[in-house]
């Protein structure tokens, strides 16, 4: 039981007596007496002292009913619910609590704990709310500590460190408060904090501290501080179950899944089962289907049923990329980097679980990369080559900042690494972003941050990614490569968004925000002016496409396609276009359309095997190819795709490539195993790998024994030895 | 799927001498029928897939073939169709019937859309049993397909169906990699230019699960395929469910050059003693270690490229 400092006013001061003083045992760090005093209460004939006693050995099941019962004696009694209500947010029901909160405000309107409640629950999932609720219950009740605490803890969530630490210097006589004073401490690098001491000269046994540190240290994405810290408060008071079921989950993020689970198992066995555990237990369980491959510099994880099909893509572009950051970046890697695919998305999620703001296609641990696999979205959904990129951006940032960068400078760094590898790559300006740039939402440099940890409209993370980018290639079109590198070296030594920004471009934030803005203008100007001329047209072309009305769709296509060419999702005016040429015979300029959407970043698998097949039919053989192997990067899990690119490649002489290609094809267990390995046998018979070229010949034979062609080639081959 | 498709082979080294024979049929008699679309969409695509199976079949030596479709596919053509084949067909000769379309299945009664009244399983299935061809081949493609299995399995029947059961009621895919498995060369795994009907099964039901799984849809069909006569359909027919035997030897439409036959017993002896090597050793794989494995199975199959080799001179 996490105790908390509760101004729950009950009806008569004798009752409070108990549960105050196994409280106050508790909070001295006497834990066995404390629960000996639980025990005891808990076997009170009062159900709310009963309840009490109950939730605090942590016998949730008997607890809730005697909270029940609490509630059905004394139903005018608001205290009751929100006692019953924080047992809930303790045993992972935050909606079951928030319902009893709103139950207490409709007894008693503007309940201060109630309210604290409320804030409490909101803040879990890093609502905006939380801040005004906590506000509220301040408003209130302004002497409830806990409430000054939470929204000290809010602040410094995010990074304004002014804010937090007001809030905490006004209610220092709370352990939270004081917890929030070690924590800023930490996150500056002070190890040895003043505040512990004070902390642990109230409560010798407060671990709660050094997890409230770890919590702000991950959510700043400094993982093995993070586990410290976690290591500490569990050293201080073994049964804080929360902490030890987030430093099973850091681990496992981290690479360590031995301890990871052992942590988790041990969470379990207590009966502390929320999503974090099982979820992460569940995965952990999973990893038996997946295989590793390692390199020197890189670790690769993958599903055993793709491991085989994926591998060569994924290794090529892990060693492409890393070796550009190694250069870009100026730095070496000690340690290998390891990259996890999930076909699952629901495995992906889970380690996400609990992070705000976090991409939800790939995400990074230090150098630990996680992502979504291809086949684990519909095809097109997403450019997986592009997300692997950007993840790794994050582990050379991370690493040459030693962790100490601002959200919004990493994902900034990202999102640019993205379009720099290739400007085909790369999420396209959204209709979200064109709206937040109309509406003037995007948030000033030094506040960037908080649109990725609390948002404060639906598309503001998004707009957020966007708008890091966005400043990340602002400057380094305007000052260089090199000054990215030197802001990225200062916020490594703990420099502030204003202090990087005043000493490295030389300008106020409010300068830098008015200077971008106005690049910004200039590069969207078309875009933000037509939007709405767009949307309705789009409209227009997309109803007179299904009226196959082809003149009106070209017509009215040419008219908007260039007011927003970034628009590559799906009824892209490029693919009416192209749709309504081909209706009108017209396969020249359909093709310019395919090869415009193509540039433009456009994803759709089968828009592009069309334009590979059309530009393969006009002889066109190797930039059908070209085409093809784009979608390498964005559809793999395509046997067709792979057949036809083999094929092309080996046409124009490529036969390394077609040898990969139908590697791919046997990778997937086609029907057809047989014809697949025949045809790689030929690709490796032209790259002058023999044996390898024999290898596929047999395997091909094996299939089909009497396969002439096959059996040919083996003689053939046979014949040249 | 690899291991079906590795036992698939086996079987049909087994039972080879079998197929020889059986896979050149007098004559087989081609009925297809596609249904009421009810929207101008499925329609066209119903439509299409029958004029595709129509003329990939008549590609087919010694094939008699009949495709209704549009409004030509009424109940009284269908058994006027069928009447047909009984009329013409000897012993000797092969039935393929291809359905396309949308089916219902009430519980009892499977019935396919046809324009003007449908026609169920059960009269389908009463006309096929008057004709004397003693393989027959019902694919059943549309929805609730699999409502119709009790209805059409028999001795001598090899049945497939899209749906695993009468209450897979949404429009069904399966038709479009049948089409497909009929022309495409891939289809052929054992490459012997013939495509059975088990090899154009695991092609289409692959393709259709594939489709599905990339799509990040909820399959709404499994096809299955019953060729004892007995049982249920199964999706993965294997030695050791029993199913996929007649299916392999029911050859489906026959490639350019499937007819060449030597006529040299002794090196056909040689080829067929060697087939039977490749696949004992293929039977002992997993008791031999890799490089001796592959050692036996090189030495076998380049002896068995040399007999070949003779053969096609």
């Amino acid at each position: 039981m996490r105790w908390v400092a509760l101004a729950v006013a009950l009806p008569l001061a004798a009752l409070a007596q108990a549960p105050q003083a196994c409280r106050a045992l508790y909070r001295q760090g006497k834990l066995a007496e404390a629960r000996e005093c639980n025990t005891r209460l808990a076997k009170s004939e009062d159900p709310f002292l009963r309840a009490q006693g109950l939730w605090g050995i942590r016998d949730y099941q008997g607890a809730n009913a005697a909270f029940r019962e609490a509630a059905l004696a004394r139903p005018a009694d608001p205290g009751v619910k929100v006692l019953w209500g924080r047992m809930y947010l303790e045993h992972f029901q935050p909606a079951d609590a928030m319902a009893l909160f709103q139950e207490a405000l409709k007894a008693k309107p503007d309940y201060a704990p109630a309210l604290l409640g409320m804030a409490l629950a909101a803040s879990e999932g890093y609502e905006i709310r939380a801040v005004e609720l906590a506000e509220s219950a301040l408003k209130s009740d302004p002497r409830l500590a806990e409430a000054r605490a939470l929204l000290a803890r809010l602040a410094l969530e995010d990074n304004d460190r002014k804010r937090a630490g007001d809030e905490a210097d006004k209610a220092l006589d709370s352990l939270e408060a004081l917890s929030i004073r070690a924590t800023m401490d930490w996150l500056d690098d002070k190890g040895d904090t003043e505040w512990i001491a004070r902390i642990l000269k109230i409560d010798p046994a407060y671990g709660e501290a050094y997890s409230t540190g770890a919590r702000l240290l991950v959510l700043n994405r400094r993982y093995d501080e993070g586990i410290h810290l976690y290591r500490r408060a569990l050293e201080l008071n073994p049964e804080l179950s929360d902490a030890r079921a987030e430093l099973g989950v850091q681990l496992m993020r981290m690479g360590g899944e031995i301890e990871a689970r052992k942590q988790l198992e041990s969470c379990y066995k207590k009966g502390y089962r929320g999503p974090a555990v099982v979820n992460s237990l569940r995965l952990l369980d999973s990893y038996k289907n997946f295989e590793t491959f390692r390199t020197p510099t890189t670790v690769l994880r993958l599903q055993k049923k793709e491991a085989a099909l994926l591998r060569p893509y994924f290794q090529e572009q892990m060693d492409r990329a890393m070796a550009a950051y190694e250069k870009k970046y100026k730095l070496k890697l000690t340690k290998p980097v390891q990259v996890e695919v999930y076909p699952d998305h629901e495995d992906f999620a889970v380690r996400t679980m609990g992070m705000p703001g976090l991409g939800i296609l790939g995400v990074t641990f230090g150098n630990v990369v996680a992502m979504d696999s291809p086949s684990g979205r519909k095809p097109g959904d997403f450019h997986w080559a592009s997300t692997l990129w950007h993840e790794l951006s994050h582990v050379y940032v991370l690493t040459a900042t030693n962790h100490r960068v601002p959200r919004w400078f990493t994902e900034g760094m990202a999102v640019h690494e993205e379009t720099a590898a290739s400007p085909e790559w790369g999420d396209r300006v959204s209709p979200e972003v064109i709206q937040a740039i109309k509406d003037r939402k995007l948030l000033p440099v030094a506040e960037l941050d908080r649109g990725f940890i609390r948002p404060s409209y639906p598309a503001q993370v998004i707009v957020s990614y966007f708008q890091a980018g966005r400043i990340c290639d602002y400057v380094n079109q305007r000052w260089g490569f090199d000054k990215l590198l030197a802001m990225m070296r200062e916020f490594g030594e703990r420099k502030t968004t204003p202090e990087v920004v005043q000493h490295q471009l030389a300008m106020t934030p409010d300068q830098f925000d008015q200077d971008f803005l106005a690049w910004l203008g200039q590069q969207t100007k078309t875009q933000v002016a037509g939007f709405d001329d767009w949307r309705k047209g789009l409209r227009g072309v997309a109803e007179a496409a299904r009226a196959k009305k082809w003149e009106q769709v070209i017509a009215e296509g040419k008219a908007i396609r260039d007011l927003y060419p970034d628009y590559v999702e799906a009824g892209s005016v490029y693919e009416f276009l192209s749709q309504a040429y081909v209706a009108q015979g017209d396969k020249a300029k359909a093709m310019s359309e395919l090869d415009r959407y193509t540039h433009a970043g456009g994803r759709n698998p089968a828009t592009l095997k069309q334009f590979a097949a059309w530009q393969a039919e006009s002889g066109r053989q190797r930039e059908a190819a070209q085409v093809l192997a784009r979608l390498n990067l964005i559809a793999p899990n395509d046997e067709d795709l792979h057949r036809k690119l083999g094929a092309l490649l080996q046409e124009s002489g490529d036969h390394a490539g077609a040898a990969r290609e139908w590697q791919s094809v046997v990778a997937m267990k086609p029907a057809d195993t047989a014809g697949a390995n025949f045809e790689l046998a030929k690709a490796l018979q032209a790259a002058g790998k023999r044996d390898d070229a024999r290898d596929a010949v047999l395997n091909a034979l094996e299939a089909a024994p009497g396969y002439k062609p096959a059996q040919r080639l083996l003689l053939e081959l046979d014949g040249k030895e | 799927m690899a291991v079906a498709a590795a036992v698939g082979a086996d079987m049909k080294a087994l039972t080879l001498l079998l197929a020889v024979a059986s896979l050149a049929p007098a004559t087989t008699f081609y009925v297809t029928v596609a249904g009421l679309g009810g929207e101008d969409e499925f329609q066209q695509r119903f439509d299409n897939w029958a004029k595709e199976i129509d003329k990939l079949v008549r590609a087919s030596k010694d094939a008699q073939v009949e495709t209704l479709f549009g409004p030509a596919a009424t109940k009284a053509r269908v058994e006027a169709a069928l009447r047909s084949v009984s009329a013409k067909a000897q012993r000797d000769d092969a039935l393929v019937l291809m359905l396309i379309g949308h089916g219902t299945f009430d519980g009892y009664d499977y019935r396919l859309n046809l324009p003007g009244p449908d026609i169920t399983a059960g009269e389908l299935s009463a006309l096929l049993d008057r004709i004397p061809a003693s393989r027959q081949l019902i694919v059943n493609m549309t929805s609730c397909s699999g409502g119709s299995m009790k209805a059409f399995q028999g001795a001598g029947r090899v049945v497939v169906t899209a749906t695993k059961t009468g209450t897979e009621r949404n429009a069904t895919i399966f038709a479009r990699y049948w089409v497909e498995a009929l022309r495409d060369p891939a289809a052929d795994s054992d490459k012997n230019e013939t495509i059975s009907a088990l090899e154009a099964y695991r092609y289409a039901e692959q393709k259709t699960s594939q489709f599905y799984e990339t799509q990040k849809r909820l399959a709404t069909e499994h096809a299955v395929l019953e060729d004892t006569g007995k049982g249920d359909g199964v999706r993965q027919p294997s030695p050791q469910n029993g199913q996929g035997l007649a299916a392999a030897q029911f050859a489906v439409v026959r490639m350019a050059g499937a007819q060449n036959i030597s006529n040299d017993p002794a090196l056909l002896n040689k080829r067929e003693e060697l087939e039977a090597r490749i696949d004992k050793l293929k039977y002992e794989k997993a008791s031999l270690n890799e490089g001796e494995y592959r050692k036996q199975l090189r030495a076998l199959l380049t002896a068995l490229a040399k007999v070949q080799a003779e053969l096609d001179k």
